[in-house]
């Protein structure tokens, strides 16, 4: 993929994060911070199924804006093929996997498998 | 490496001599870094719901302490000063306040770091600053 391309993914997955983000940390606020954090409020969260497929949203922009920071940081220290070709499938990879691990709370936690 | 005269990435890091706009790269770096490692840990933290009240509980203890709380602060500031940094950054990349193309004439002002963007970086840090100090209050205050 073009460089171009993702800096414009890079962007864009920045302002849908900040916005959703934004909704997630008022909810924390508006509730109360301790009591937000309270696990029958944690369950109804999860539950809430607009609120889990935001949660889902936000992992999936914020994972893919941070992994591809990331490599553009470790692109900058230093470049050569192999390097490069490394570091791009080694987030790549890290990506995948957190989205997978945060996926699988989300989903296992809205069905009431906890 | 200092190597023919080239100062590598030892000079590439260096803060001092080149304003604050170099600051403004370090920090949006290390801020980025930070909230990847916070946001790591986070996903892991909020998958102890899936052990139940105990797991949760256990987890909570942990991370609602003071240390936990004076961490938070510094996510949130991470947070805001990543945002509106980069903001700043989004809008110089399209064209916005970087200032109109001109001859390059002595002391060569580069005109992308001018007025408007030295303010963003400033309220960018001001604005985390006082992001951090309402997180405190509402982390402490309670």
């Amino acid at each position: 993929m073009r460089e171009s391309t993702i800096m414009k993914i890079h962007y864009g997955t920045a302002i849908a994060a900040v916005a959703l983000v934004a909704v997630h940390v008022l909810m924390r606020v508006t509730q109360g911070f301790a009591e937000s954090l309270e696990y029958e409020s944690v369950l109804a969260n999860y539950r809430f199924v607009p609120y889990a497929i935001m949660l889902e949203l936000i992992l999936i922009l914020l994972s893919v804006h941070g992994f591809n920071g990331l490599r553009v940081i470790l692109l900058e220290l230093r470049q050569g093929r192999l390097y490069e070709k490394s570091v791009s499938y080694g987030c790549m990879a890290a990506m995948v996997g957190l989205i997978a691990y945060g996926s699988r709370t989300i989903i296992l936690t809205n069905m009431g498998l906890t | 490496m200092a190597r023919d005269g080239r100062k590598g990435i030892g000079g590439m890091a260096d803060p001092r001599r080149y304003g604050i706009e170099r600051v403004a790269y370090w920090l949006m770096r290390l801020s980025g870094l930070g909230l990847l490692a916070y946001f790591v840990a986070h996903i892991y933290e909020t998958s102890n719901i899936l052990r139940g009240r105990v797991g949760w509980d256990e987890i909570l203890h942990m991370t609602q302490t003071t240390e936990g709380h004076i961490v938070l602060a510094l996510v949130i500031g991470m947070c805001v000063f990543h945002t509106v940094n980069g903001i700043r950054v989004m809008l110089g990349h399209g064209g916005v306040g970087v200032g109109r193309p001109a001859r390059p004439d002595y002391p060569y002002n580069p005109a992308s770091q001018n007025y408007r963007h030295k303010i963003g970086i400033y309220s960018a840090i001001i604005l985390a600053a006082v992001a951090m100090m309402y997180g405190l209050a509402v982390m402490f205050g309670e």
